[in-house]
């Protein structure tokens, strides 16, 4: 088997996408059918979460608590093509819960992925929408203690910007919109 | 050839280091009294800027900010030296970048890849050892000790999946690809003893076989057992056979051995303590002579 062919096996079963009964290189079986593969596979997961928990805290914790947080780091890893190394891992996770459809994992990532930004030098201003009270949820979250039951109802935004003390401010209501 | 582990060695000077990958001032400073090297990854310093990866204006002030009495070692976890599709230019960018602000002492990769066709594998993967690959490998470390005009060395890894074999052995392969660029080495003597643990895999014929002397630098760590695995995850302090081995290993290396560090990662230090790292690098010091 050449290089090219032995390196796009090994990608294939990492990623479980590769049928290897289909191949006829032993060392691909022997790969396919050994614990050590398992063991690799675990180990890529574990590692995103590692880097993760300590990179996108706040909104590790919120899938944590809801129990979606395995699920959720297996489908960014099937789906994404990012390197594991902590650079990159964070804004590609906090990128994609951003556009989440519950609503709140998409403001809890659309803070932490704005205090991100402006803590790595960003000059703007980021927004989220809350449809729950944002004090209470973040401190639970950075906290790491229960969210509250019920969650606290409310209309709100947040804005980070370097402009503000502790680069945040916390405002009920929707944001102003600009016209012209 | 090297020492078997009966017979005796004479013990050598090697100095400590450690690594490091910034924001973490009070740890620095219990750490730096101790090492004479730190040991920085471009990557875990980088942030992304405007979509694309820099160095961290921060961790490069801190680094920059230090005085003469610590080296700093450049070694990289992403170049992807053994991909077929050709290296990682970003991490390539990265060590640019860092050297044309910083002056190292060395420069380092794993002898490994981590991409394939662009795609990430999520883990290293050790290489097979063919005349293919060694010609492949030559050509890099060639163009890569060109382009930095600074020693180069190649770090022996873990195989997580069973070994793909080839035609030369282990040791045969590093002396070869050493001899072939006049590249150096890091052996991490606890990547050899996950080896040996999750594999059929002899430490004492892979030491009798490798050039020594071809090593600069050498890897002490640990990790967690899991599943029957020996896990390369550097969450724990060493274990006195990893010393042990890194000792015989600088005792055959005739003096060309400069530096053992002592690798964790950040997200160890809250369960490690700083404490028990400065603790780890006084023990290292006595252990190496440092």
């Amino acid at each position: 088997m050449d290089l090219a062919t032995h390196q796009r096996s090994l990608l294939g079963l990492l990623r479980s996408n590769l049928d290897s009964s289909a191949c006829t290189d032993p060392y691909i079986h022997r790969v396919a059918q050994s614990p050590d593969l398992q063991e690799a596979k675990r180990n890529i997961f574990l590692w995103r979460i590692y880097v993760l928990e300590r990179t996108a805290p706040l909104t590790f914790r919120l899938l944590e608590q809801r129990g979606q947080l395995a699920a959720r780091v297996a489908h960014f890893i099937a789906t994404r093509n990012i390197s594991p190394f902590r650079e990159t891992q964070a804004p590609a996770f906090l990128e994609a819960s951003s556009e989440s459809a519950d609503s709140l994992e998409r403001s809890v990532a659309r803070f932490e992925l704005a205090l991100l930004k402006v803590k790595a030098g960003d000059q703007g201003r980021h927004i989220a929408i809350w449809e729950f009270e944002p004090q209470v949820i973040l401190h639970s979250l950075a906290s790491a203690i229960p969210l509250p039951d019920p969650l606290p109802l409310g209309l709100y935004h947040t804005v980070v910007s370097r402009g503000f003390a502790g680069n945040l401010q916390i405002v009920s209501g929707h944001p102003p919109v600009f016209n012209g | 050839m090297m020492s078997t582990a009966t017979q005796q060695t004479q013990p050598r000077r090697c100095a400590v280091g450690v690594t490091y990958e910034g924001r973490d001032a009070r740890l620095l400073e219990r750490m730096l009294p101790l090492v004479e090297y730190l040991e920085v990854t471009p990557e875990t310093i980088s942030e992304v800027h405007g979509g694309e990866l820099r160095l961290s204006p921060d961790i490069m002030a801190e680094l920059k900010s230090l005085g003469p009495d610590v080296q700093i070692v450049l070694h990289g976890v992403s170049l992807s030296i053994g991909s077929h599709d050709g290296w990682s230019d970003s991490y390539l960018r990265l060590a640019d970048e860092f050297m044309d602000q910083i002056d190292v002492a060395w420069h380092s990769e794993h002898l490994g890849y981590t991409k394939v066709d662009g795609q990430h594998l999520g883990i290293m993967l050790a290489l097979p050892k063919t005349d293919e690959m060694l010609d492949i490998l030559s050509e890099r470390v060639n163009a890569i000790q060109a382009r930095y005009r600074l020693p180069f060395l190649i770090e022996n890894i873990v195989h997580v999946i069973p070994d793909a074999g080839g035609t030369y052995s282990d040791a045969a392969f590093l002396n070869a690809l050493t001899q072939r660029t006049g590249c150096g080495l890091i052996l991490d003597t606890y990547n050899l003893e996950c080896d040996a643990h999750n594999h059929p895999f002899d430490i004492e014929a892979f030491l009798a076989e490798i050039d020594a002397t071809r090593v600069r630098e050498l890897h002490v760590a640990c990790g967690v057992e899991h599943n029957g695995f020996l896990l390369d995850v550097h969450s724990k302090l060493t274990r006195p056979s990893t010393v042990q081995l890194a000792q015989r290993v600088i005792a055959d290396a005739l003096g060309h051995a400069q530096a053992v560090v002592f690798e964790f990662m950040p997200e160890a230090v809250d369960g490690l303590g700083h404490e028990a790292i400065e603790s780890e690098l006084q023990r290292l010091n006595t252990a190496f002579g440092g």
